[in-house]
C-alpha cells in the first residue's frame, strides 16, 4: 500500500481537503475524486491539451501534473470558467463559431485561452492562437476555433 | 414550397452550450459503483503460434477478480463478411497487438501489473508484411484454414486475399485500341489513424434482470449488440448497448473491440467493468486506414476525351478481412470516377497481413483511390499539353450520366464544384516561383440502410426525438435532424430536444456513419414529424372546433389560418393530450431505394453503388521550399455539392475539419511499420495537424437536391477527406515540377525527390 498525501485544493473557488497517493496525477483526482469531468482524458503524455486546466493562472496539461504538487494552488477548470451559469465571452464565441463539433477537444481550448486572457485582456489572435498550438482539435479544421480567436481577440480591440 | 426559416440556417447546435460548459456526458465520463478495471494483454509478435499462456501468478495478485485467456472462451469467430476473428486469440496471434488475454482487478494498475505477470510461450512464424508479395503464389498464408471460414456468398477469395472485386464496363481491349495515348502510373498510400481525441472506452455491466449492458462510445449500436450476443452466446435480446457521448469517431468506433471483452468480463465478476483503449495500444491494435498501391492505365484521345482505364489497386487489410471486401468494391466505385469513360476494367484486393485489422477511416478507400486517380489524371493532361482544368470539365459526368457501374447520375453538381474551386484560387493567373496549383474531383456515395425516429410532443411544448443512434460530432444528430422537424413544424430548433436511445428501447439504426446520418434519420425524422402534426391538429381540431385542414402550425402553437387569434399552444395541446391520449407519438422509418446499377458488370462487389452520391472539387495553391522540402498550402478551395445545405454553417465545418484531416493524410501521418511492429504508436512521433499547420480553408457549398433526402440533402461527412492528397500532390507538381506518388509527402520525402530530379 503507497502511503497516502494530505492534499488541499481549491478549484473553482471551492476548497477540498482530500488523500491522494503520490503517483496520482491532478487529472485524475479531477476527474475521479472530485467527479470534475469536464477536463478531458486522453492521451497522458501532454500530446493532446485536452486535459489543460489552470493552476494559479498558468496553463498546465494536467495529465502529467501530480497532484500533490498542487497542495495549496488554485485551480481552475472548464467548470469553472462559466460565472453564474452564463457562459463566458470566450465559451460563447465558440458557441457561435461553431468552434465545436465533437467537443472534447473544447474545454483545453477554453482553458488555455483563459490563461491568455487572465495575463492579458487584451490579446491579439497570433497571441491566442499561440497559447492553443498545444491543443490538438481532429474535427474543425481549426477554422470555427480561429474565428472564435478572433472574434475574442476583436471584442478586446473594442475594449481599448 | 414557402420560404424556410429554421432548414438552411446557420444555428448554434443543441449541444453547443453543454459541450462549452464541461457538462455534455462522454463514454469516458461514465463511471458505475462498484466498477472494475479491465485491461487487454495483446501479442508482442506479428506472427507467432501461441505455445503456452499461464494467467497464474496474474490471478494470485491482490485485486484481480478475473484472468481470462482465448482458450476460456467458446470456439467462435466473429461476424464479417468474412468470419475469420477470434474475440481473443487462441493458438496463434496474426498482428502485434492482438487481443491475448484480460484481466479485471480493483484499480487500473492492478489490472495492469497482473497482465504484466502473464506469460505467453510463442513460436514465432515468418511475417506477411508486404501485401503485394502475399498475393504471390506460395506466399505464408495469414489464415491456414482461410477456406473453412463462413463468408458472404459470391465474395471472390483466395489465399491472402479474402476480396476480389471487379468492375467491367465495354471492351477494355478495344478501348485501348481506340485510344491515341496510353499512359500508366503508380501510386502508395500509408496507414493514417482517426485519432478522434477520446478514447475508445466501454463499460460492460449486469442489468437487474441479469441481462447484459454495456456503455459505449459507439457509431453503430446496433451492431455492437449483434457482436456482443454472439460473444456471449445469447439472443440480441438479452443485451443492452447504451451509446453514450463520442468524443470523434471518423469510422473509429463502428467496430467492436472492447464491448464483447467488457461484456464477457462484467458476466465473469458480475461487477461492471471498465475498459479504455490507451493511445499506444490504440495505434497498434484499433482500425485505421488501409495502406494501398495503384496501378492505373488510362488510354484517351488527341483531344482529351477519355476512353478506357484499367486500375489495380490493393488494399493491406492486415490481419483479418474486417471492413476489406466492402472497401475493395468501394475502391473500384472511386476509380470509376466522376469522369464518363467508355471502357472500363478495375480491380481491386483486399489482401491480409500481419497487421492491425485495417478499417474504416471516413470516407474509406477515398483519398487513397483519389489520390492514384487523380494525380495521373494530371499526369495524362501533362502527356496531352492539356490544363488540367480544361481536361477535367472536358469528361466529368453531368446530370443523366450513366456511371460506370451503369447507375443513372442525379443531382450532378461536379462541373459546379469544379468550376467554383478553381476560380476561387484563381486558376489560371500565373504563379509566382516554387509556387503551383492543383485540383481533385471526386464523388461518393451516402449510405443507406434505415434508420427510424420516434417523435413525441412533451409537456411543455417541446417536440422530443428519440433516435437510434449518436451524435458524433458532425452535427446531424443535434442540429440537423431537429432543424428539418422544426421547419416541419413551424418550431424553434430550441423548441426540439433530442434523446439517443439504448438498443433494448430505441428504434433500429444502421447508425452514425457513411455520409447517411443527416440523410437518414432527418428523413425518418421527417416522417415522424408529419405524422405528429396529424395527431396534433386532430386535437386542436376538437378543442378549437374547426376542420383539421383549416389549422396550420406556427409559432409554437396550432392557429386557425387566417385568424391568427384563434389558437392554442402546443403546451396547452401536449398538457390536454396527456389524459385523452396518453400523449401523442408517432414514428418515422427512412429506408430509402437503393441505386439501381447494372450487376453484370460487377463481380465479388458488396458496395456495388453509391446512393444519391455527391460531388465536389478541391483546389490547393502550394508554395514548396526546395532548400527543405516544406510544403505550404497557400490556397484551398473545397468546393462540395451537398444537395441541400441543412446548416450550412455546420456543412462547412464538415469541409474545413476534413480538409485538415486530409491535409495531415498528404504531408505528415503515417504509421510506420517495421518488421510487423509499429514504431510511432503515440502522439509524439504520429504527427497531427494543429493550429500552426494549417491553411485558410475556403468551403464552397454548392446544391444540386436529390429526391428523397430531407429537403434534398444529401451525405457530406465523409466527402472533405478525400481530395486533399491528390489536389496537394497536383499542385506541388505544378510549383516544382517533381511529381510525388507515395504518401505522405513530408518535407524529407520532397527534398529527396527534388534533389533526384536535379
Amino acid at each position: 500500500m503507497i502511503a497516502r498525501h494530505p492534499l488541499r485544493l481549491k478549484v473553482n473557488g471551492h476548497s477540498y481537503e482530500l488523500e491522494v497517493e503520490p503517483h496520482r496525477t491532478l487529472l485524475d483526482v479531477l476527474r475521479h475524486d472530485l467527479a470534475l469531468t469536464g477536463t478531458k482524458s486522453n492521451c497522458q503524455a501532454g500530446e493532446c491539451g485536452a486535459c489543460t486546466v489552470l493552476v494559479d493562472g498558468r496553463a498546465v496539461n494536467s495529465c502529467l501534473y501530480l497532484a500533490v504538487r498542487a497542495e495549496g494552488a488554485e485551480i481552475q477548470t472548464v467548470e469553472g470558467l462559466a460565472e453564474d451559469e452564463a457562459l463566458q465571452p470566450i465559451q460563447e464565441a465558440f458557441v457561435q463559431n461553431a468552434a465545436i463539433q465533437c467537443g472534447y477537444c473544447t474545454p483545453g481550448f477554453l482553458v488555455s485561452v483563459a490563461a491568455v486572457l487572465r495575463e492579458n485582456s487584451r490579446p491579439s489572435l497570433a497571441e491566442l492562437k499561440k497559447a492553443v498550438e498545444g491543443n490538438i482539435c481532429r474535427c474543425t479544421g481549426y477554422t470555427g476555433i480561429v474565428q472564435a480567436l478572433a472574434q475574442v481577440a476583436d471584442a478586446a480591440e473594442g475594449g481599448r | 414550397m414557402p420560404e424556410k426559416s429554421v432548414a438552411g440556417q446557420p444555428l448554434v447546435r443543441l449541444d453547443a452550450r453543454s459541450k462549452a460548459a464541461g457538462q455534455y456526458r462522454y463514454g469516458m465520463d461514465w463511471s458505475l459503483p462498484g466498477m472494475l478495471h479491465g485491461v487487454i494483454l495483446r501479442s508482442a509478435h506479428p506472427h507467432a503460434k501461441i505455445l503456452n499462456i499461464d494467467v497464474s501468478e496474474a490471478k494470485r495478485l491482490s485485486g484481480v477478480a478475473v484472468a481470462l485467456t482465448g482458450s476460456d472462451l467458446p470456439e467462435i469467430l466473429m461476424p464479417g463478411m468474412v468470419s475469420d476473428q477470434p474475440p481473443l486469440a487462441r493458438d496463434r496471434v496474426r498482428y502485434a497487438g492482438e487481443p491475448l488475454a484480460l484481466v479485471a482487478a480493483d484499480s487500473l494498475a492492478t489490472a495492469q501489473e497482473a497482465a504484466g505477470l502473464i506469460e505467453v510461450a510463442y513460436e514465432p512464424l515468418p511475417i506477411v508484411d508486404d501485401a503485394e508479395q502475399a498475393m504471390l503464389p506460395g506466399a505464408t498464408l495469414v489464415h491456414e484454414g482461410w477456406q473453412e471460414y463462413e463468408a458472404a456468398e459470391g465474395l471472390v477469395r483466395e489465399g491472402n486475399v479474402c476480396c476480389h472485386s471487379t468492375l467491367t464496363r465495354g471492351d477494355i481491349e478495344g478501348g485501348f485500341a481506340e485510344a491515341d495515348e496510353i499512359f500508366e502510373g503508380t501510386y502508395s498510400t500509408e496507414s493514417v489513424h482517426q485519432s478522434h481525441l477520446e478514447p475508445r472506452v466501454a463499460i460492460g455491466a449486469v442489468d437487474s434482470d441479469g441481462r447484459i449492458a454495456v456503455y459505449t462510445n459507439t457509431q453503430l449500436p446496433y451492431w455492437i449488440r449483434t457482436n456482443v450476443a454472439h460473444v456471449l452466446g445469447v439472443d440480441e435480446a438479452e443485451v443492452r448497448i447504451v451509446p453514450t457521448g463520442i468524443g470523434g469517431g471518423f469510422g473509429s468506433k463502428l467496430y467492436p473491440q472492447l464491448e464483447p471483452l467488457a461484456a464477457l468480463l462484467a458476466r465473469e465478476t458480475g461487477r461492471p467493468v471498465r475498459m479504455v483503449t490507451p493511445i499506444e495500444e490504440e495505434m497498434i491494435g484499433g482500425l485505421p486506414r488501409h495502406p494501398c498501391r495503384l496501378h492505373l492505365k488510362t488510354g484517351v484521345k488527341k483531344d482529351g476525351t477519355l476512353v478506357a482505364r484499367e486500375a489495380r489497386m490493393i488494399l493491406d487489410t492486415g490481419a483479418y478481412a474486417g471492413s476489406g471486401p466492402e472497401l475493395a468494391s468501394v475502391g473500384v466505385l472511386v476509380l470509376s470516377g466522376p469522369y464518363k469513360t467508355p471502357h472500363l476494367k478495375l480491380d481491386a484486393f483486399a489482401v491480409m497481413t500481419n497487421k492491425t485489422n485495417f478499417g474504416a477511416y471516413r470516407g474509406p478507400s477515398g483519398p487513397q483511390a483519389v489520390f492514384a486517380l487523380e494525380s495521373h489524371m494530371d499526369e495524362v493532361a501533362e502527356g496531352l499539353g492539356m490544363d488540367p482544368l480544361e481536361f477535367r470539365l472536358k469528361n466529368v459526368v453531368e446530370e443523366g450520366d450513366e456511371a460506370g457501374n451503369g447507375q443513372v447520375l442525379s443531382g450532378v453538381g461536379m462541373k459546379e464544384a469544379l468550376e467554383k474551386a478553381s476560380a476561387a484560387i484563381g486558376w489560371g493567373e500565373p504563379s509566382p516561383p516554387n509556387r503551383g496549383k492543383g485540383l481533385a474531383c471526386g464523388w461518393w456515395t451516402t449510405t443507406g440502410g434505415s434508420s427510424g425516429c420516434l417523435a413525441k410532443l412533451d409537456v411543455g411544448g417541446k417536440v422530443v426525438l428519440t433516435v437510434g443512434t449518436q451524435e458524433i460530432g458532425t452535427g446531424a444528430i443535434m442540429a440537423g435532424v431537429p432543424q428539418v422537424v422544426a421547419e416541419e413544424m413551424g418550431l424553434r430548433l430550441e423548441d426540439l430536444r433530442v434523446e439517443v436511445a439504448d438498443t433494448a428501447t430505441g428504434p433500429w439504426d444502421f447508425g452514425s456513419q457513411g455520409s447517411r446520418t443527416l440523410f437518414n434519420v432527418g428523413r425518418a425524422a421527417q416522417f415522424a414529424a408529419q405524422d405528429l402534426i396529424v395527431q396534433i391538429k386532430e386535437l386542436a381540431g376538437e378543442e378549437m372546433e374547426v376542420a383539421v385542414e383549416d389549422i396550420e402550425l406556427r409559432e409554437g402553437a396550432a392557429v386557425v389560418k387566417g385568424v391568427p387569434d384563434r389558437r392554442i399552444s402546443l403546451a396547452d395541446l401536449a398538457q390536454q393530450s396527456l389524459n385523452e391520449r396518453g400523449g401523442l407519438h408517432s414514428r418515422g422509418v427512412s429506408n430509402p431505394e437503393p441505386a439501381k446499377y447494372d450487376n453484370s458488370r460487377m463481380i465479388s462487389c458488396f458496395y456495388p453503388a453509391f446512393h444519391y452520391p455527391s460531388f465536389f472539387c478541391h483546389a490547393a495553391e502550394v508554395e514548396v521550399d526546395p532548400g527543405t522540402g516544406i510544403v505550404r498550402v497557400v490556397r484551398y478551395a473545397a468546393a462540395h455539392d451537398v444537395g441541400f445545405a441543412v446548416n450550412p454553417k455546420l456543412a462547412q465545418g464538415q469541409i474545413h475539419g476534413g480538409v485538415v484531416q486530409g491535409v495531415g493524410m498528404a504531408l505528415m501521418e503515417g504509421i510506420i511499420y517495421e518488421d510487423g511492429q509499429v514504431v510511432n504508436n503515440n502522439w509524439t512521433d504520429y504527427k497531427l495537424p494543429t493550429i500552426a499547420d494549417v491553411p485558410e480553408v475556403e468551403a464552397i457549398i454548392v446544391e444540386h437536391p436529390v429526391e428523397g433526402g430531407p429537403f434534398g440533402a444529401k451525405g457530406l461527412g465523409e466527402p472533405p477527406v478525400i481530395p486533399p492528397p491528390a489536389a496537394l500532390a497536383n499542385a506541388i507538381y505544378r510549383a516544382v515540377r517533381v511529381r510525388l506518388r507515395s504518401l505522405p509527402m513530408t518535407p524529407e520525402r520532397v527534398f529527396l525527390a527534388l534533389r533526384d530530379a536535379n
